[in-house]
Order: C-alpha cells, then structure tokens, then sequence
C-alpha cells in the first residue's frame, strides 16, 4: 500500500477525531510501517534541493532500505526504511546541471548528525546554559500558541519579530502571510555576507535589485574583482560549470580571465592574470580601465546610459582616472590598466564580476556601480557572454529570492529595538555568531520575554531559546526554492520528501500552518492549508501550462514538476528593460575609510567565506572539517593568513599562535604563512570559533567575525566587513593540522609533536 | 576485448574546489580521523586536490592538481605485497583485497603517488551517521590499507545491469563519484580500450601527460596541464 493511501484510509477508520483538528495529517500517524515499495539493496533515486546556500541546486537523493532505530510517539523501535546514502547533482535542473560542490556532497550529513535535535525541547536551565527538557509536540505547539495568542490578546502583536535564514519561494511567503494576519511587522532574514551593496547597485544601474547571473560559457574575457565564484559567492556550481566550458569546452577559444583582489583566493588561483589591487580600490581600477575605453574612443560612450550617468565624471570622460591618476592610488602600473582596457573592448563578449570583500568597504556601492558601468560600456548587459538577470515567475508569485535579505542595519535596528520586543521567532539564522561582537546582540536578545526557535541544531542564537521545535532535515522536508540568479531561465526548484523523518520532528511549515489554524481568525483565513505540500501545490500547480478541465491532466502536471524536482521555462525569456531615467545624482568616491588608526592598527583584515564552511553554518559536518581548504590546506581549524614579509617582522613563524587585535577586541589562532597575500593584509577564514555548535565544531578555532568593526556602507547600511584595521604579535606556540605537506602518513617529525 | 578502465584529468578546467573529495568519501565510506591524527598525516583522502606555490608576491601562482590512484598498467604496490592483497584486475584496475591485507603498508612505501592509506584505527562513525554508510562498499578494518577504486561498485554494478539487458555498456553511461560531482566537468572517465569512448579520444590528445610518466609506473590517469591565454 502507499503511504498516502494508508494516510487516506487512517483518515476513515481511527484517526478521525484527531483530523478534525489543526495540523498536518500525517502527524498523527505513527510510522511503523515498511516502506513497500523499496527492494533491498537496489537504488531509488528521488529529487531534492540543496538548501545549504542561496543558489537552489536541485539533488538527486539515492535512497537505499536500511534498518534505523527510530523513536516514533515514545516508543523506540527498529525500523526498515528507506535511507539517503548519496546526494547527487540533478542531471536536468537547470542551475548545477547534474553537479555538485562539496558543501552540497556533505549536506547528507545534515540528517544523521548525532547532534541533530530529536524531539521538542523546553528550556529547564538559566538562559542561555543549553539546558533542555524533552517534551511532547502537543505541549510545544499549545506553549508557542498560548504565548502568541497571548501577545495577540494584550495588543502587543506588533512586538513579535521573525528572524531567518534567507528563504525564497513559498516557506518565505508562509512566514509572511503569517506574521501579516499576525499584525506583526514583516520577517527579516538574515544574511551574514550582507549582499545589500550589489542589489542596490543592480537596481539603481539596471532596475534589477537582484543578484546578477553571468553567461560565462560564451564570455570571452572575465574581469573579478574580489567576487570568489568559483567558490562560494553566488551560484557557485552554476559558474563553475560555465567556466568549464569557457576554459576547454570550446574549439579554439579560450576565454581570458583577470582576476583582482588583495589575497589569493581559490577562485584566484585559477585566474590568468593575478593583479593585488589594495583594499577598496577595485572601483578606481574599473573606472580607470573605462577611462582607457572611453578616450580611446574604443567603445562608444552612450553604450554605459543610465549606468554612465550614475558615475561621477562619466560624462566628461571621467578625467579624474586617467592610468596615472589610478596608479597613484592602486599601485597599478599605467601599463597595466592600458592593456587591460584595450583586452576586455577587443574580447567581447565579457564580463566585469564584482563581489565579496570590495563590496564590504564604506565605498562598496560606488564601486558596484563603477564595475556595473564599465560593463555597461563594454555592451555586456542582458547580451550573450555577458551579465543577465534571471526573469522572475511567470504569474503572480512572489519575485526571484521572494523579500530581500536585510541589511546589518536593519539587522541593528532590531537589536536596539529588542528592549520592546515580546516574542522572537527564529529559524536558522545564527545573528549572535555572525554579527561583530561590539553590536552586542546576544545581550539584547537575551532581555526579549519569549524566544521560540525552529532550527534543527543548538547554535549561539538558539541556545538562548525557551522553546525548541526542531524542523525536519532538509531531505525529510517538502521543499520550493526560487533562484535569485545563476540561470538565465525562470526556475522554481521543488521536491517531495526524499525520506522519512529519522525523529520526532516537524516541518517547520506545517508548524506554522497548525499553529495559524489553532490561533483562528485572519490567520486561519490567511493561511487555510492544513499541510505545506497543499499550498505548495496551490502556489505552483498553474505553472504547469493552463489549468486543464479534467483533473486527472491538472494532476499530472504536479506529479511531473515534483518527478522532475520543480519547474522551469522550456525557453529562455528575455526581460522587460525599463529605460527608466536616473532618479539619482552621480556617485563619486568617498573612501574607503577604515576602522583603526593606520599607525596603532597597521593591517588590514580581510575575513573570508571558508571554502568549507561558507558563513560557519557548516562547521558542523566533520566531512567538511576534515577536507583541507584548498588554499591554505588547514583542517579542522582556523589559521591567520600572512606573507612571509609581514610574519618576519614580527618574529611570527608557521604555527606560532597569533593575537590579532582591533579596536573592538581580539582573539588567537596559528599563523599561515603564505605568498599568496599582500603585506599590509591579514586574512582569515569565516567558520570556525563556534561556542555552541554540535561536538564537532564547537570550542574549535576563532571567529573572526567577532572582532570586526561595525562599519557600513552609507547608502545602504550594509556591513562594510572587510572595512576594519587590526594589529597582530605572537602570543605563543600554536598548532596547525595541515593537509599539504602530510601525504606520507608518518611525517619526520612526528616524536616533535 | 576486455574493459580497461581510464580518466582524463584537464587541469585546465579544474577549480580546485574540492568537490570530488567529499563526493568520494560520501560514496566509499572513508572514515574521518579527527584532528589529532589528521595533523599527524593520518587523514584518509582517496582523492585529494595537491596545492603548489610558484613565486613570491605579487608575482604568485597557485596551482591545482587532483591526485587519486593512478591506476598503473606497471603499478608498483602490486609485486610489493606478500599476500597478494595488492593485485591487477582483468580490467586494468590497481584492486586491494582487504580481508588478505595483514597491513605492512610495503604498498604504500612503493608507491610514489602516496595514494595508498593505512587504518591505524577502527573507523568511527557517531551513530547515526552509520546509517549513510554505502551498503555497496565494505568499511575497512583497523590495519588495512585502502585506497581508490575507481568505484569499481558502480563499474560491477552498470555490467551487470548491461549484462541483465543483453546489451554493451554505453560511454558515459556511469561514472566514478568524483567524475559525476565535478562542477567544471575536469573529469572524464570510461573505457580506454574502447576508441572511441570519450575518455580514449582525449587521452590520444598532444595536451596528454602523465603523473612522473618518467618511473615508467605507465598510469591509466592522464592529465591535461593548465594552459595559459594567448590573444
């Protein structure tokens, strides 16, 4: 029998009082049963999505029969089930095309972890201590509804917040519909790489407050400034996919690729030519390279429009950056830029990539919008070979990436706004590690009366929760994911559950929708569904073609998009372009300005998304601790990036324990001397330096995040992250795992350690 | 004529991003170690992605390079071992038997693309991570060494579907887990006796290079060094 069958026939025979009520149905089902349709030992292969970062790669899940102790309403039991052994990228869906990164290779490791929560928790200990006591999802759900009926009772509705990862698609859209009927002010979702900057400058240059695509595959020279796209920026397997075709999947032209930034990333390491420009100064070099173009008449001018005319000088031809002018505050030889101008305007078509750290300076949207300029004078945009913008869905969903993520300094706002704050709603976002420590929000989160959490693991955030009521994992889920970019098609990436719930877990959408039932008045109305899958299906099932008089059609074409794991256009439409006119004066440069007196603080601190770990929310997959960064070969741990000039001057040897400080505090870890970074830079890597984060990643390494300035970019208020200056001295021995140099199993100096 | 199994590795497309080496111990049930034994070189890595610096700064190179198991036609882990637990495969593979293994790691001594690892412990797997576990593979016992197979599960297990249908198996039709998950597709695996496979084409290529070619260990991985730009 089928599962939903059985689900149908509980329905008629003993549950039928308990379905009367709220919720999902299938919560009320106790899962002893086998899975029947399940061979030992052959593999089914369902699909998935990756929702480990923005991008919305679609998986293949290979599901084999596996016998799992599992504990189903209190009882423990042995169970034979289908289990999820291997992720693989989706073949057909259009962003990864059937690839995977290794981030997305270890989100298997998601569902097993030791660590995962297994049933509703209630706080038993101090705030904060970890301390839980299991309860029942009955007792869970009626504490969250008597805690918000509550507020919603005292007129306090309004003092309720709900804090996210960045969501996309329906799961976005059921937290907004809820906190709407609620009366509580609209979710904010938290991105620790605050992407702000770029929105904004896409906006203002194209009409597009989006992340931008890029049709590598046919570009013939790529100019990045600081963007690590073939790692962790953006839609990273998407990009790497076309930079494959770009280098040897074309006869007879392969594609040039300059790469600009003050350390080497592993993008970097790819690149043919490696210039390290200072940090900030990206913007000044994209314009003195369009100052090339435009005085030697190479390109015509009035190709920039609207993009030109938001650059101070672009009119004039942009006289300040003439190639002298440019070196004296890059350091780049006139030469270079010179020759850089003329390769890109004879190379066509090409990109110019800005992302990353020289968008996280006090200057970060002049440069955004400087690049964005310089591409528009090289005829890039919406062409092939050059910068796209995925089109949104083709009805009245809800637009590609669904609200924007907020800026740090709406991020801050909540912070100081948390005094008044009754209720906290939160679902995997972990502000108290990724925020810089001066901002002080585990203090303020501390003083809200109420925090309930639906994330799946015990981080620095949730820690301090009263009420836990863990999600499932992502395979076990129903899950919709919009990309905001990465394809030049619209795409909704969609999947069923590719298994059973390994706990006592609930979907943190169905949580929602149970509790809006239970709640009744505008949020039963607004959100009628008992399960996520039917308003999944409500949302999408018209994408499917024109709804079909006969149902059993109308059926099919759900049943396809969720085989298929989701929908996307059969071609690519090209976007409306409005040609609205400039609303906004002309940038010019201000800045950078730096946290940190040069003379007191001498280095600049460059933090970096790990390859491994992104924002640190993957620190916890010991698959991914024990894989080297590619860079810097360092595993299980953090290491403080420096060249070997800066190192000697302060008597710094590989591995010694390094202090950084800045001026709003500091922390240790070994040092890695490397060639590949600018004297004047420190660099580290974001991840590691979790308080509380499963066995695997807590009390392991340090944080760099934690000591950052809290710097802005002004126009948007996002966190200039890479905008801090900082001051290192040895502070003793230390201790470096490194992969490279190790291969032999028995290194010599093993009696030394 | 019998299958003889090949890759072609095109450094050129390759990101260094790693991918391949956490899709291969998702697919071969290689342990973790931990971070004491990790920095005593200890980690278990069938594949893995070598880092070279060449230069100093600003004038810096950083260069990639995927190393698995080679596959030599003329390997020398093979005559090494005193229990025949290192041997060749009618299909050109390097195969370890690890139930004849007794560990005295002369493999790993022989070989010079340190691709052969020793267990010094009983792996561990923090319940219920066991549960991923890859029913097509066997987990290795403290004292034996393992190594890279080609994911020769996947190979048995596409001949024998191929077998099942009566037909010949299709170039391209399955591939390692490291090939299959490769972004920028650096990867290309199939059948070398086969001249018109994918991989036997590219491997007939002037790019065609091998790993130390010059011990005459004659590897069935061929490689593709990076190019540079040319206007």
């Amino acid at each position: 029998m089928k599962r939903r069958n059985f689900i149908k026939v509980a329905a008629i025979t003993g549950a039928t009082t308990a379905l009367d009520s709220c919720g999902n149905p299938e919560h009320q089902l106790i899962r002893f049963i086998p899975e029947e349709d399940l061979t030992p030992g052959v593999a089914e292969w369902k699909p998935s999505v990756c929702t480990i970062c923005p991008a919305g790669c679609g998986l293949m899940v290979c599901v084999m029969e596996g016998d799992a102790e599992v504990i189903r309403h209190g009882q423990a039991g042995l169970m034979k089930m289908g289990l999820a052994k291997k992720l693989e990228g989706n073949p057909t869906h259009p962003v990864n095309q059937g690839k995977l990164c290794p981030r997305g290779q270890a989100g298997l490791q998601v569902t097993y972890h030791p660590d995962r929560l297994a049933h509703p928790l209630k706080r038993s200990g101090p705030r904060g201590s970890g301390q839980f006591q299991e309860i029942s999802w009955d007792e869970a759900i009626r504490e969250l509804v008597s805690r918000l009926a509550a507020l919603r009772s005292t007129n306090q509705a309004a003092s309720l917040a709900f804090l996210t990862k960045p969501l996309s698609g329906q799961r976005r859209d059921l937290i907004e519909k809820f906190l709407q009927a609620f009366g509580a002010p609209p979710g904010i979702s938290f991105e620790p790489f605050d992407e702000t900057v770029l929105r904004r400058a896409n906006e203002l240059s194209f009409d597009r407050p989006q992340m931008p695509t890029f049709d590598l595959a046919r570009a013939n020279y790529v100019m990045v400034f600081g963007a690590d796209f073939l790692g962790t920026w953006n839609s990273p397997v998407a990009q790497s996919v076309a930079y494959g075709v770009m280098r040897q999947g074309r006869a007879g032209s392969r594609g040039k690729f300059v790469m600009v930034e003050p350390r080497m990333s592993q993008t970097g390491a790819n690149a043919d030519e490696w210039i390290p420009a200072p940090m900030g100064a990206e913007g000044i070099l994209a314009l003195g390279i369009a100052h090339v173009i435009l005085n030697e008449k190479l390109r015509p001018s009035g190709e920039a429009a609207r993009a030109g005319q938001l650059v101070d000088g672009w009119a004039k031809g942009l006289p300040d950056y003439t190639p002298q002018a440019v070196e004296s505050s890059t350091g780049i030889l006139p030469a270079t830029i010179t020759r850089l101008a003329r390769e890109m305007a004879s190379h066509t078509p090409g990109v110019a990539i800005i992302g990353g750290a020289p968008l996280a300076q006090t200057n970060g949207l002049f440069s955004a919008l400087a690049v964005n300029a310089l591409n528009a004078l090289l005829g890039n945009v919406e062409r092939p070979g050059g910068l796209l913008f995925t089109p949104p869905l083709p009805s009245n969903l809800p637009a590609p990436g669904g609200a924007a993520p907020a800026s740090f300094a709406e991020i801050r706002t909540l912070v100081e706004k948390a005094q008044g704050l009754q209720g906290l709603l939160l679902y995997d976002a972990n502000p108290v590690f990724a925020c810089p420590r001066s901002l002080g929000v585990r203090e303020a989160l501390e003083k809200v009366p109420f925090i309930a959490s639906f994330g799946n693991f015990i981080d620095e955030t949730s820690v301090l929760a009263d009420l836990i009521l863990p999600d499932h994992s992502p395979l076990e889920s129903w899950l919709d994911h919009v990309p905001e970019s990465g394809v030049p098609e619209a795409v909704v990436s969609l999947a069923p559950p590719a298994l059973h719930p390994l706990h006592n877990t609930r979907a943190m959408s169905d949580v929602l929708l149970d509790v809006a039932c239970q709640l009744g008045g505008p949020l039963a109305a607004a959100l009628p569904h008992r399960a996520f899958e039917d308003m999944l299906r409500a949302a999408y099932e018209g994408l499917g073609g024109p709804k079909k008089q006969e149902p059993k059609e109308a059926g099919a074409a759900w049943d396809k998009m969720h085989a298929q794991g989701g929908w996307w256009s059969a071609e690519v439409q090209k976007p409306v372009f409005p040609a609205r006119p400039v609303s906004h004066r002309p940038y010019a440069n201000h800045g950078p300005a730096f946290d940190g007196a040069e003379k007191d603080y001498p280095l600049h601190f460059l933090p970096y998304a790990s390859p491994m770990f992104l924002d640190g929310s993957l620190a916890h997959l010991p698959w991914l601790q024990e894989t080297p960064d590619p860079v810097s070969t360092v595993m299980w741990g953090t290491s403080v990036e420096m060249n070997p000039r800066t190192a000697g001057l302060k008597g710094i040897k590989q591995g010694d324990l390094v202090e950084v400080t800045s001026q709003h505090g500091s922390l240790r870890a070994p040092a890695l001397i490397s060639p590949g970074i600018a004297p004047d830079t420190v660099a580290m890597p974001v991840g590691q330096g979790h308080e509380h984060f499963s066995r695997y990643a807590s009390g392991r390494g340090a944080n760099p995040l934690a000591i950052l300035a809290p710097m802005i970019e002004p126009e948007t208020g996002a966190l200039a992250w890479a905008a801090t200056r900082v001051k290192i001295s040895r502070a003793g021995d230390g201790r470096l795992a490194l992969f490279a140099g190790g291969l032999r199993q028995h290194p010599q100096n093993e009696g030394e350690r | 004529m019998a299958r003889k199994w090949g890759m072609v590795v095109d450094l050129d497309r390759c990101t260094g991003c790693e991918a391949c080496v956490v899709a291969c111990r998702a697919e071969n049930n290689v342990p973790t170690v931990g971070e004491d034994q990790a920095a005593r070189g200890r980690a278990i890595h069938w594949i893995r992605v070598e880092r070279y610096w060449e230069g100093e700064f600003p004038d810096v190179r950083l260069k990639f390079r995927p190393v698995l198991c080679q596959q030599c036609d003329s390997a020398p882990c093979e005559p090494t071992c005193p229990t025949y637990a290192s041997h060749h495969t009618s299909e050109g593979l390097n195969a370890q038997i690890y139930n004849r293994c007794i560990g005295t790691r002369y493999c790993a001594n022989a070989c010079p693309y340190s691709v052969r690892f020793f267990n010094f412990y009983n792996p561990v797997w923090d319940k219920p991570f066991h549960l991923q576990l890859n029913p097509d593979v066997s987990v290795r016992e403290v004292g034996v060494m393992e190594k890279c197979t080609f994911c020769v599960q996947r190979i048995q297990a596409a001949e024998i579907q191929a077998e099942g249908e009566k037909r010949g198996l299709k170039d391209g039709e399955f591939n390692p887990a490291c090939v299959q998950t490769c972004p920028p597709k650096a990867m290309v695996f199939g059948d070398l006796n086969d001249p018109d496979s994918e991989v036997s084409r590219l491997a007939r290529s002037n790019r065609a290079t091998k790993l130390l070619g010059e011990l005459g260990t004659k590897p069935n991985v061929t490689y593709f060094e990076a190019e540079s730009w040319e206007e």
